[in-house]
């Protein structure tokens, strides 16, 4: 029998994901403080850390079991997994945003926005919604300088607090989605892996639990 | 304007998900494909052929619009819209429909090894083309045919030495009937989300009740307790059908095979909506991607002009592969060594050996060659056959025998 194996975002989630196995008794203290990526934990089971973006593609390959992502990666990448369970954490919401002086000229209906965004496929996909014009600039790091040196008219991406818009003197002007970490699973796991299907009832009656205190 | 790659460095590459396959590769598919031939044979199945290329309405016409940007496209001189084939069912379908079925007898009974082509692929490291070996069982309704393809997927994986393979089984129906008492709205986002597989969603598009704790019970409801679970959870008549018509073929997949291993998964959702009935998966002992997948299409045929009941499964041959991680077993190369004075004598003797059924290369002495498991020396005087037993000079009338024997040392 092949060891558990669980993909853990780098990155924001992090901190709430390993809080989470740690509730669910898979002891991942610790990971992501030293540079090992796949870490052994007691009792066989055994947590890799991955890109966000990457992680996806080890769950659907089956290189891992189980893993913890966000929505937003899910309505990028489309990929073959079963999402299973909203975690609750790491909420954020993908917005188009404009430079604030210019927000209403630029979002005038039929104007051709150019958009410098990490989520080509979301964006295109909305844009293609609502009927506006837009060509995409996909970039990898922080879009949010695109349109400070009119690289891009605006920007597609995350936000939390809003105060990285507000600090680039950007106006969010649509949503077009809203994310939370998601527990994803390899669809042959579910099938043919006693431990993920026990780790997927651990972490169901813990979100369960959460929703009543949250709700109480 | 896009900056394009330099040519330069594209002629040494082949596009993003095709590849080359090495002599060891092709050897191992070859034998792959061969007892899966065989095996498809003896069930009764004839194999068929249809071009790689049809029209791109074709498929649209078949799968539904969905499929538009999973093909690869291409236009011809005449700016006819074409398409390579990204699976097999849906020309088979064409095939019977319009020439086979119309004034023929059924059922039909068809299979095929071939390879088909994806536009692009959700997700990286996979391929745009990939081989596909399947059946078709055209013309027979009900549970029968439904355990007579399954218990055939399970024989041909067994042909290729995956005899621990689990196949999962489920039933469009259930599904459609737990739908079909969603309102309008809600149905048609439950089912593109469920489409996504994103269980996790369900809650905000579909009213509490009944329909949506056994939507949200899906992925969980598999294994053996699965059906009766699944009988508390199914209100609609179409779901309650779906769980008996899958009772049924179960009992029927056993008769057939008792040792294989099937299970009972309603969470199953497969990615061409033509199913219609009964669709099914299998899995092998690592996680991953399905090895083979199929199920029912009553409709398909329909909308090809011939209407008949249809049932079928493809295996994806390249996955297979991918874990078995077979050797091939290679057939033992003679060497025929040469001096140059001897060459019409040493390419004679080749010639004599190749009618025998063995391979043979010819080389001038000290020529690189391949490994050898007995070599043939031909002087202007003399023939010489080592092998792993030692030297035996011979006439050339007897050289077959000695290289025969040779080789049987060598075993």
């Amino acid at each position: 029998m092949s060891p558990l194996t669980v993909a853990v975002p780098t990155g924001r989630l992090l901190h709430d994901a390993v809080r989470l196995l740690e509730r669910a008794g898979l002891h991942a203290r610790g990971l992501g403080d030293d540079r090992r990526l796949l870490v052994d934990l007691e009792g066989g089971a055994r947590v890799l850390l991955a890109r966000p973006t990457d992680l996806l593609t080890y769950v659907e390959q089956g290189a891992a079991d189980v893993g913890i992502v966000g929505r937003d990666m899910l309505l990028e990448q489309g990929r073959d997994v079963y999402e299973l369970l909203d975690l609750g954490f790491g909420a954020c919401r993908a917005v188009v945003a404009l430079p604030e002086e210019r927000a209403e000229q630029l979002w005038r209906p039929g104007h051709a926005l150019r958009v410098a965004t990490k989520y080509p496929r979301l964006t295109a996909r909305y844009f293609e919604q609502v009927a506006r014009p837009a060509e995409i600039v996909v970039l990898y790091g922080s879009v949010e300088l695109a349109p400070l040196v009119g690289l891009a008219d605006g920007i597609v991406d995350l936000v939390m607090t809003g105060r990285t818009l507000r600090e680039n003197r950007l106006r969010e002007v649509a949503e077009i989605a809203q994310s939370t970490a998601r527990l994803v699973v390899n669809r042959s796991s579910l099938s043919r892996s006693r431990r993920t299907a026990e780790l997927v009832a651990t972490v169901r009656a813990l979100c369960v639990q959460e929703a009543g205190r949250a709700g109480g | 304007m896009r900056i394009r790659r330099a040519e330069r460095a594209r002629w040494r590459q082949v596009p993003a998900g095709m590849r080359d396959q090495t002599a060891a590769e092709v050897a191992a598919r070859r034998r792959a494909e061969e007892r899966l031939r065989e095996t498809f044979a003896r069930w009764g199945y004839h194999e068929v052929a249809t071009p790689a290329v049809e029209f791109y309405e074709t498929f649209l016409h078949g799968a539904g619009p969905g499929v538009g940007d999973r093909l690869l496209k291409l236009v011809d001189a005449d700016g006819e819209v074409l398409a390579l084939r990204p699976e097999m069912t849906v020309p088979l379908a064409r095939l019977a429909a319009t020439r086979l079925l119309p004034g023929g007898e059924g059922p039909l009974r068809l299979a095929y090894v071939a390879p088909v082509f994806r536009g692009q692929e959700r997700g990286s490291g996979r391929h745009r083309e990939f081989t596909q070996a399947g059946v078709e069982l055209i013309g027979a309704a009900g549970w029968r045919g439904d355990a007579e393809v399954i218990a055939l997927a399970a024989d041909a994986l067994r042909a290729v030495g995956l005899t621990d393979a689990a196949i999962s089984v489920g039933h469009a129906g259930f599904l459609r009937g737990l739908l079909a008492t969603l309102p309008d709205g809600a149905a048609e986002t439950a089912r593109e989300l469920l489409y996504r597989r994103a269980f996790a969603e369900l809650e905000a598009a579909v009213p509490p009740g009944p329909a949506l704790e056994a939507l949200r019970s899906l992925p969980v409801l598999r294994g053996p307790t699965a059906l009766a679970r699944a009988e508390l959870l199914a209100h609609a008549a179409e779901s309650r059908e779906a769980l008996a018509a899958l009772a049924a073929v179960l009992e029927g997949v056993e008769a057939h095979a008792p040792s294989v291993r099937v299970e009972v998964d309603l969470g199953l959702i497969r990615d061409f909506d033509y199913y219609s009935g009964i669709v099914f998966e299998a899995h092998g002992p690592a996680a991953g991607l399905p090895l083979l997948g199929g199920g029912r299409y009553d409709d398909l045929l329909a909308r090809f002009g011939h209407p008949a009941p249809a049932t079928g499964f493809a295996i994806g041959v390249d996955r297979v592969l991918d874990v078995l991680d077979c050797a091939p077993a290679s057939r033992p190369t003679v060497a025929v060594r040469y001096e140059d004075q001897a060459y019409r004598q040493a390419v004679r003797v080749a010639l004599v050996l190749r009618r025998a059924g063995l391979a043979v290369v010819a080389l001038p002495d000290g020529a690189a060659g391949p490994l050898a498991a007995c070599t043939v020396r031909v002087g202007p005087d003399t023939t010489v056959v080592s092998g792993a037993a030692g030297e035996v000079a011979t006439a050339f009338d007897d050289v077959l025998v000695v290289v025969r024997a040779a080789l049987e040392t060598r075993a």
